[in-house]
């Protein structure tokens, strides 16, 4: 092996992550925060606009 | 739980096509399909936050897979919805395809940019860094920055025929880009992890996958259907407007 594979490889973590929950809650809370958000978004602009027509 | 995701998976489905093929029914789907989402959403990240167990090397961190996954997803299914409707509306002219893909481009937007801060999210605990130019993370920001452009210019055009042919034009030619993010992990040398599959994942966290899957593909139905009568009204009103407005007569002049 290379010194510089060698060297390389040492900065490869070993062993399992620990902890993180605060990365999957800021995660989740993106998630449900955009979905609700995009959906009043999409409410209000369909109570500020017509009931569809019949287009061709 | 493996029977109950394929159930509802099932159910899901069956709703889809209903609203597809039966257009009487289109007035009470998307309802079901709204309920079916909004119980499974909360339901799904129970799942995901503490019934799917830890990975062996991400720990906790991997949870993300479960809201990340399935926006991406969402996202490239909204940009195909948008490429169909595009290219039929070149074969032939139809507000209500010009709509579907206007609806496509925008949720495909907003889920793939949710979806690239949710990969950047975890990139930062599992690879130290919160963005890597790499061919997957490139190629997805490509992407958003083509249907970003795709919606610019339906704002810019104001005339409806030009901006419906114009903006189907690349839409096609943008969806050139979604073979290339989906198969840019297994052409080129990647650090985003390459698709997983029940051969490669373990089953109870498979099952909590496509258990998120199924919710947010309700979610992405009713956005999208949403999105689409909001684009028809749109263009109910535009076609509405007299074409040519009379000359300026005397009395406007003055």
């Amino acid at each position: 092996m290379s010194f510089l594979t060698h060297a390389m490889l040492a900065q490869v973590g070993q062993g399992r992550i620990e902890g993180g929950w605060e990365y999957i809650w800021a995660a989740y809370g993106l998630t449900w925060l955009s979905l609700a958000l995009y959906g009043v978004s999409l409410w209000l602009r369909r109570r500020s606009g017509e009931p569809p027509k019949e287009l061709s | 739980m493996l029977y109950v995701t394929i159930a509802l998976f099932a159910l899901a489905v069956g709703l889809f096509a209903l609203h597809l093929f039966w257009a009487k029914a289109r007035g009470w789907v998307w309802k079901a399909v709204a309920v079916l989402g909004g119980a499974m959403l909360p339901a799904g990240a129970y799942f995901g936050l503490s019934w799917a167990p830890s990975e062996q090397d991400m720990g906790e961190v991997y949870r993300i897979i479960f809201v990340h996954v399935p926006m991406v997803w969402a996202a490239l299914l909204a940009l195909v919805v948008n490429f169909v409707a595009s290219a039929a509306y070149l074969f032939k002219r139809s507000w209500t395809s010009d709509s579907l893909g206007e609806a496509g481009a925008e949720v495909g937007v907003v889920f793939g940019v949710v979806g690239l801060l949710l990969g950047s999210i975890w990139g930062r605990p599992t690879w130290g860094v919160w963005w890597d130019w790499d061919p997957r993370l490139t190629t997805t920001a490509i992407m958003l920055v083509l249907y970003t452009g795709y919606l610019a210019l339906r704002k810019f055009v104001d005339d409806p025929e030009k901006r419906a042919t114009w903006s189907a034009v690349v839409g096609v030619i943008a969806a050139v880009d979604l073979p290339i993010v989906w198969f840019s992990v297994r052409w080129w040398k990647s650090i985003h992890q390459v698709q997983s599959n029940p051969k490669t994942i373990d089953r109870s966290m498979f099952v909590v996958l496509v258990f998120n899957v199924v919710a947010f593909m309700c979610a992405l139905f009713v956005y999208l259907w949403h999105r689409f009568l909001i684009a028809k009204a749109a263009r109910a009103r535009e076609v509405a407007l007299p074409s040519a407005l009379p000359p300026a007569g005397p009395q406007e002049a003055a």
